[in-house]
């Protein structure tokens, strides 16, 4: 199968201080890619690299054979917006607008807002009856189903989730587990998901660790 | 999508919008005020500046042997410039023998109007003389009324030991006329050393009917600038319509002398320099003010945005996280800009609009109507104020680094 993601000696350096060192990690198509470690380990910064939030300082990064590395700032938003989906801990969701307008404003920085396909996504994700709520009135559970529905609104090939349950009780994980798996097995998109719950990373197809910038361990969780 | 995102911000966010949108109409309507007043404020000055005297004079062009004719007075009011025409006085001056209780003595006898109603035909009625042209004039008594009443110099009728209510009889080639001192006038000038009687007893007196020696003008102009001071003679046809179109004093000063026939024109320098420089230096003022206003407003505005930015950079980190470039940025944050700064431009011309009416009537106890190009000038202010004001935030904006943003 081919591969999605391809880094070669990955490299990220704040001053002094190497949060990744050289990373070799490849990952095929539609693989289900979870990331554990501590905090500080260096899982957060390949997410960023890998979504094209953050620059390598050295080596490769070949995302569906787009060297990230050599994209200006437009070019990099131009590759986030269409290859990329991104789900954070913090939901991050625009306050003032519904849950419909958030999964709408992704479509507007894609390409064209289409209210029947956003309607679509969050019925999809179990919100069609909070369309019209902001995400003050949801549950945190229902807040990143609205994520999720945003970040697959443009069909990207890959998501990305920094700890997406991180903030969710036990019930609202599997749910949201749930969702994504299924959503993968549909769209047939790549996750690379770091977590620090083993549950979690027990959904995945394989989970790597990471110890002070270094992947110290690989193993696979299911068969592919 | 864009209106909406724009909708949702300002009805979720009206704390700061309306911060913006008060530094914006508080501008906007300052602008508007002091440009209102302007016009009105200048042509006020200008009036008040036309008590410091005549500033045109007119005189025969062939020297003392000629003369002005008193029938050509009237034509002065029907120039292209006749709205300008705040006021003139004709003059006939000859040498007499003056005599009085006290003595006799050689002086300059002046004969002229001191308020004479004038009607021209379809011109509104108006009153001209020294009344008119010399308000600055400090006069003990009153001004002549009748034929045989004059007006005498401070120093005249301080030699002659002449007072109002005194009488002192004017002779010249062997005529004599007799007239009653009604006021003394003095003007720290050569006039306080002449007799001024009505001018038509003078050019009897003198046996010069119908002319006159000098007619002084005095008129409403702009300050010359470079083009105001080239020749006309040399200007194409174009430049000299425009001059000619333009109230400068020598354009006046030109209109008048074309209908006063064998007449000379000519500006007096020392008043219409002053009062241009003035004129000049009271726009430029009224224009600083109104960039300072601006200013304090785009400052205002910058800082309003600023602390908004500050709050709203997760949002932004988030929709670049999204995909959104640096124009896509930009169009959001300017969209808002331009929303709040065209509604705040219309509120700042209605509230600038009144604002000059009242200054207006409190200083000049005049009103004031602000002239139509206002409005849009009002839009315009409010629109570089708000993108003048939203540069730095917006810089801010597109800096932001998600990562370090959204980071936890």
């Amino acid at each position: 199968m081919a591969a999605i993601i391809e880094t070669s000696g990955l490299t990220r350096s704040y001053g002094d201080i190497c949060a990744l060192k050289p990373l070799d990690l490849c990952v095929p198509e539609g693989e289900w890619l979870t990331v554990m470690g501590h905090s500080g380990s260096g899982k957060s910064t390949l997410l960023n690299l890998l979504g094209g939030l953050d620059r390598p300082s050295g080596g490769s990064i070949h995302v569906r054979g787009t060297d990230l590395a050599t994209l200006s700032e437009d070019g990099l938003a131009r590759f986030r917006r269409d290859c990329v989906g991104i789900i954070f801990q913090q939901h991050h969701l625009i306050p003032y607008l519904t849950a419909l307008e958030n999964v709408m404003m992704s479509q507007y920085f894609h390409s064209v807002p289409d209210e029947a396909e956003a309607r679509h996504a969050l019925e999809r994700v179990g919100l069609g009856h909070r369309l019209k709520n902001r995400p003050g009135e949801l549950s945190g559970g229902e807040q990143q189903r609205v994520c999720i529905a945003r970040a697959i609104i443009n069909s990207p090939r890959l998501l990305l989730g920094d700890e997406p349950t991180g903030n969710l009780d036990h019930k609202s994980t599997t749910m949201v587990m749930e969702l994504l798996r299924e959503l993968r097995d549909e769209e047939r998109f790549s996750i690379v998901m770091v977590t620090h719950n083993q549950e979690v990373a027990a959904w995945g197809d394989r989970t790597i660790h990471m110890d002070d910038g270094c992947l110290v361990r690989e193993e696979r969780t299911k068969s592919c | 999508m864009l209106i909406r995102i724009l909708k949702s911000s300002f009805l979720k966010r009206p704390k700061p919008v309306l911060l913006v949108l008060l530094s914006i109409v508080m501008g906007s309507a300052v602008a508007t005020a002091f440009l209102g007043i302007s016009g009105e404020l200048s042509h006020k000055m200008a009036l008040e500046l036309r008590s410091y005297g005549a500033n045109i004079v007119l005189e025969p062009a062939a020297g003392d042997a000629g003369a002005l004719k008193s029938d050509d007075l009237p034509k002065i009011k029907t120039i292209f410039w006749k709205h300008n025409i705040v006021g003139f006085a004709p003059y006939l001056f000859g040498q007499v023998d003056f005599s009085s209780a006290a003595g006799r003595q050689r002086g300059v006898l002046a004969g002229t109007w001191f308020g004479r109603p004038l009607q021209v035909p379809g011109e509104p009625d108006s009153i001209q003389g020294v009344k008119v042209t010399a308000p600055w004039w400090e006069l003990d008594g009153r001004w002549p009324e009748t034929p045989d009443e004059a007006v005498i110099g401070a120093g005249l009728a301080k030699r002659l030991k002449l007072a109002p209510g005194s009488d002192i009889v004017a002779t010249a080639a062997g005529k004599e006329r007799r007239f009653r001192i009604v006021g003394v006038a003095s003007t720290g000038g050569f006039e306080e050393e002449q007799l001024f009687a009505p001018l038509a007893e003078v050019q009897a007196l003198l046996n010069k009917p119908g002319q006159l020696s000098r007619v002084l003008v005095s008129a409403l102009t702009v300050p010359m600038d470079d083009f105001g001071r080239k020749d006309p003679s040399r200007m194409t046809r174009e430049e000299y319509e425009k001059w000619y179109c333009t109230a400068y004093v020598t354009s006046v000063a030109k209109g008048v002398e074309e209908v006063m026939s064998g007449s000379r024109a000519k500006p007096i320098w020392q008043i219409a320099s002053a009062e241009g420089a003035l004129l000049k230096k009271l726009d430029s003022l009224m224009l600083l003010l109104t960039g300072i206003a601006l200013f304090s407003a785009a400052c205002a505005v910058s800082s309003s945005l600023m602390a908004a930015m500050a709050k709203r950079s997760p949002e932004i980190a988030l929709m670049k996280t999204m995909g959104a470039d640096r124009l896509q940025i930009a169009a959001i944050f300017l969209g808002e800009t331009l929303v709040i700064s065209v509604i705040g431009g219309l509120l700042g011309y209605l509230a600038g609009d009144r604002l000059a009416v009242v200054i207006s009537r409190t200083v000049f106890d005049s009103t004031v109507t602000s002239p139509l190009w206002l409005f849009p000038t009002a839009i315009g202010a409010a629109l570089v104020v708000a993108l003048a004001g939203s540069a730095a935030p917006l810089k801010r904006a597109l800096a932001i680094e998600p990562v370090r943003v959204l980071k936890g």
